[in-house]
């Protein structure tokens, strides 16, 4: 149907999840359903001397209380393994339930399974662990000292990898002739994903048939069969169904495959009767695996005009106690190939550390990475602006890749398929009022009071995750396709089987687009199905910005090949060549004569009833599609921050922030543009007030929504949204992902802006977040 | 998380330095505390139970009194643990003369808490740690002058100060239960901060 692609149709799947008619898996309940609470170790590290559940199972409604003798006993591989290989990565053993040694606060010891879910906490409260305290590491530099504790013998001095890209040598001699070159220490803070509907799970084993259903809240059913049967309960994977009902955000936290749920599945395999398990919000944010977490320090050399010639990064990035499913690929593929930003750097250098330390595991979180190089890049550019006296924006300028150099290979591995930075920047100037506001900032400094500063992240984001063969050049073993199975029914309407599993973006609403405009049919006629083993063939999921570009453009293409199908049978029907006929809103027709034409419904009818089809055409109109990117997809734009800083105070206020993002071709703007405004609110968050914090025996004191200060509506600003649009040259659909560009772009931009309110006061940098407690001490140091 | 200050008293030494020693006071001063007994030379050991809200459980746990310098002070070593989580603690209890025959308390805590406990409100048990501390402690001032000043008219002059700080005592564990009076006390209140932090 022409005119639905780039429409803000509503979400059709609002209706249900605002009057309170979704169904999440705490929602849901079975005949016989179970109810498990795990027991956490209390200490980042110590032995595990003895374990006495008497007083548990003693007490009624309690049916069984498992330890890590148990996963023994049942004879299943019982770990939790990393999903992402680099060269020479230590991978230490994750169990399912610790055995002899716990290794952070919330790491498992045993699980309680009882009638309900209050008889489960009160017993799982009496489960005595003998426990021999041993010192613990939390801090990631502090892990890498010479006398700091083990956390896993098999990783001396706690280096989990040591990786590398670029070309040392070349960026040595670039900063040996450097007119000038700038440099910054900085440490990238901890972030705890709070995803809104913590993570659950319902087991329903069957003794009887050897099946067992899992409901949970996942981004990416397939990948955890895979990993739950491979090397969690060594279940066969035909035998196991994973469903994600409503899942209530993400944002990288259920992409992984954690302990607990696999406890469960245990629990129901043991006790041969459904099991559930909620996570309480203090368990999430001791469990749920975090983000960032990097000590850098990175340098940028300069030649007399202001032009980049070497970058260079030395980064420690913490993995936490054990290897999460995709952590090495985080601050390596997804992090050191990010570094050239929207430049054209001649010589680069990465450097990179993964660390254990006594914490919950880090992982991907919105952006995974490329929040973190942005940082990086975009911190170092203020600076050089300040150093070469060309100021923000000119520096930026000068370094832009031009627009006539695409497709530009970066010194980084990725080759940088499209972009036209300018414009956007020159957008983003315009919405702002530059001048205007630079006005403001020079009258406020020659008149006292609250300063106001401006700050700038022209960013640059890989999206579209992730390219076997880039991935696979860069040591990767794996590499991330999607699929999608469309079938027309005899009825001409549409199910889409897609393995992007949503949970929350409003696939439903935007991939029902996508196939309304291809086959020219209106999209309620299009259902979506989505996150469910048994309905959908195989999928990656949902993570990196990558439904529309890779599970969009796989649907685009089983929509291509089911119009090529309706040709042939068009062509049978009409008795003309199928060479001959062609495609338009919904119409078969006989190029030159516009009078022999069938409609998708005859088509698709005549499809199913078949009886006097030729030998070379098989009945049924569906088509299924494994579509793996040639490239990533690169999204950019400029987003400007305007804030207020009260210099007697510390306190920050924001009065303005523009974002122009450059994201492809929108399908759905309404859609674009809630992402955009939920990514910002998580990146401002992490540039203001989010925090996890463990203090030095690795207890993690913000444990709670009173302690880790997520923001709230009242804390944040009307954003003002604009874009320009250079589709991606690769994908069918042009689209390239909108899902982090607002997490990756804006702490750099605000943390820029706040810098630049204080640059009387001499101040070149404060570590996020920026707590009026960090900004006063800095003004007044 | 550290609890240090000082406080005055305006009773004279041996009668606080009785009250912070004493098994009984020790026990009875703490709300929810079951089976405190001594298990050897100023070492105790027994059960508290905390029920603040939603949030309950027990703890199992001990204090020893170290390096005892009768009446001037005492270290202390306190550890206990339980479901909702664990706190160590060791510190000092000083005892000086103030000035006009008063005391002057001063008590330096480090205590360190684990799992739930530390996870939920932790931030909050630095501040409220210092207020339940003062609160105890001005409380504990105002009954000790009371005591003082109803036993000195019943008393003979004659009677030695010893003998009245041992009836004096005796009297404070029989009625005077939510004081704290000490630096182990201190110590355990925080766990009574902590779980209602978690409700």
């Amino acid at each position: 149907m022409a005119g639905v692609l780039g429409t803000s149709i509503k979400r059709r799947e609002d209706p249900a999840l605002i009057t309170g008619r979704g169904k999440y898996t705490d929602d849901l309940k079975v005949e016989g359903m179970a109810h498990a609470a795990i027991v956490r170790s209390p200490y980042a590290h110590a032995r595990i001397r003895g374990i006495d559940a008497s007083a548990a199972e003693a007490l009624p409604g309690v049916l069984a209380v498992l330890t890590a003798r148990d996963v023994a006993a049942a004879g299943i591989p019982g770990v939790v393994p990393v999903g992402w290989l680099l060269p020479d990565l230590k991978t230490p053993a994750h169990p399912m339930i610790a055995a002899d040694t716990v290794r952070h606060v919330g790491d498992a010891v045993a699980v309680v399974v009882a009638e309900d879910r209050y008889i489960a906490r009160d017993a799982a409260d009496r489960v005595a662990v003998d426990y021999e305290p041993l010192d613990a590491v939390a801090d990631v530099v502090a892990a890498l000292e010479e006398r700091a504790p083990a956390v896993h013998d098999e990783a001396p001095g706690n280096v989990a990898f040591d990786w590398e890209i670029g070309d040392r040598e070349a960026v040595d001699a670039a900063f040996a002739q450097a007119a000038s070159t700038v440099e910054l220490d900085l440490r990238n803070n901890r972030l705890i994903p709070h995803a809104i509907e913590p993570r659950a799970v319902l087991a329903s084993y069957d003794s009887s048939t050897g099946e067992m259903t899992i409901h949970m809240t996942s981004q990416n059913p397939h990948v955890h069969r895979l990993l739950m049967t491979l090397a969690s309960l060594g279940m066969p994977e035909h035998k196991v169904r994973i469903v994600a009902p409503e899942v209530g955000g993400g944002v990288g936290s259920k992409i992984h495959h954690y302990a607990d749920e696999a406890i469960v599945g245990l629990c129901s395999m043991k006790l041969d009767r459904p099991v559930k398990w909620t996570a309480t919000r203090t368990e999430t944010n001791l469990t749920d695996a975090h983000g960032r977490d990097h000590s850098t320090h990175c340098a940028l050399a300069l030649d007399a005009d202001g032009r980049i010639t070497g970058l260079k990064v030395e980064t420690a990035a913490a993995m936490g106690a054990y290897l999460s499913t995709f952590a090495p690929a985080v601050p390596t593929y997804l992090y050191g190939t990010l570094m050239s930003g929207q430049y054209d750097i001649p010589a680069i250098h990465c450097h990179v550390i993964g660390v254990f330390t006594h914490t919950a595991p880090v992982d991907a979180y919105r952006g995974a990475g490329r929040p973190e190089a942005t940082f990086v890049v975009e911190r170092l550019m203020h600076l050089a602006g300040e150093a070469t006296g060309l100021g923000p924006i000119e520096v930026r300028k000068r370094n832009f890749v031009p627009a006539d150099a695409f497709p530009y290979q970066t010194q980084v591995a990725l080759a940088y398929d499209s972009g036209n930075y300018g414009p956007a920047m020159d957008r983003a100037l315009e919405m702002i009022g530059y001048d205007d506001v630079r006005g403001e900032q020079a009258s406020r400094r020659s008149n006292g009071g609250r300063q106001i500063g401006i700050g700038f992240s022209s960013y640059i984001e890989a999206c579209g995750l992730a390219p076997s063969a880039v991935v696979g050049s860069l040591g990767a073993q794996a590499g991330q396709w999607e699929s999608a199975d469309v079938r027309v029914h005899p009825t001409a309407s549409v199910t889409v089987y897609t393995g992007s599993s949503s949970h929350g973006q409003g696939h439903e609403t935007t991939f029902s687009q996508i196939v309304a405009d291809r086959l020219g049919i209106a999209p309620e006629a299009v259902e979506v199905i989505h996150g469910d083993t048994d309905l959908v063939q195989f999928g990656m999921g949902t993570y990196g910005s990558r439904s529309a570009a890779v599970g969009g453009s796989a649907i685009a293409r089983s929509v291509d090949k089911i119009i090529e199908k309706g040709k042939k049978i068009a062509a049978h029907l009409l008795e003309a060549s199928a060479e001959d006929i062609e495609y338009e809103d919904g119409n078969f027709r006989v190029a030159g004569s516009p009078d022999r034409a069938l409609g998708l419904g005859d088509v698709a009818l005549q499809a199913y009833l078949a009886h006097n089809y030729p030998d070379d055409l098989e009945p049924g109109l569906s088509a299924t599609s494994f579509y793996d990117p040639s490239n990533f997809t690169y999204p950019f734009g400029t987003h400007v921050c305007v804030v207020e800083v009260d210099t007697e105070t510390g306190g920050i206020e924001l009065l303005r922030y523009a974002a122009v993002d450059d994201v492809g071709n929108v399908i759905n703007p309404m859609i674009v543009d809630g992402q955009l405004h939920g990514g910002l609110a998580q990146g401002i968050g992490q540039a203001l007030w989010e925090n996890a914090v463990y203090d030095d025996s690795g207890q993690l004191v913000t444990g709670s929504l009173m302690d880790y200060a997520l923001p709230k509506i009242h804390n944040l600003i009307q954003f003002e949204l604009d874009r320009t649009t250079t589709p991606c040259p690769h994908n069918p659909l042009g689209v390239k992902g909108v899902g982090e560009a607002g997490a990756i772009a804006s702490p750099p931009a605000v943390v820029n802006a706040v810098v630049d309110a204080l640059a009387p006061f001499g101040v070149t940098h404060i570590d996020m977040p920026l707590t009026p407690e960090k900004v006063w001490r800095a003004v007044n140091a | 998380m550290k609890i240090t200050g000082s406080h005055t008293f305006a009773v004279p030494r041996s009668i606080v330095w009785e009250a912070i020693l004493d098994p009984e006071v020790l026990s009875r001063t703490l709300p929810g505390c079951e089976d405190m007994a001594p298990v050897g030379e100023n070492q105790f050991r027994g059960k508290l139970k905390m029920k603040v809200g939603p949030v309950q459980g027990v703890f199992e746990g001990g204090v020893e009194l170290l390096d005892l310098d009768p009446p001037n002070g005492y270290s202390l070593k306190m550890d206990g643990k339980g479901a909702p989580g664990f706190v160590n603690g060791t510190g000092s209890l000083r005892l000086e003369d103030a000035d006009d025959g008063g005391t002057l308390l001063h008590y330096d805590i480090d205590a360190r808490v684990g799992g739930r406990i530390a996870a939920v409100g932790q931030r909050l048990l630095d501040s409220s740690a210092k207020v339940l501390t003062r609160q105890g402690l001005q409380g504990l001032e105002a009954q000790l002058e009371t005591r003082a000043a109803s036993a000195a008219a019943t008393e003979t002059p004659a009677t030695s100060q010893t003998a009245f700080a041992g009836r004096f005592a005796a009297g404070l564990a029989r009625e005077l239960w939510p004081y704290f009076a000490g630096g182990a006390l201190v110590v355990l209140a925080i766990i009574a901060i902590s779980l209602r932090a978690c409700s």
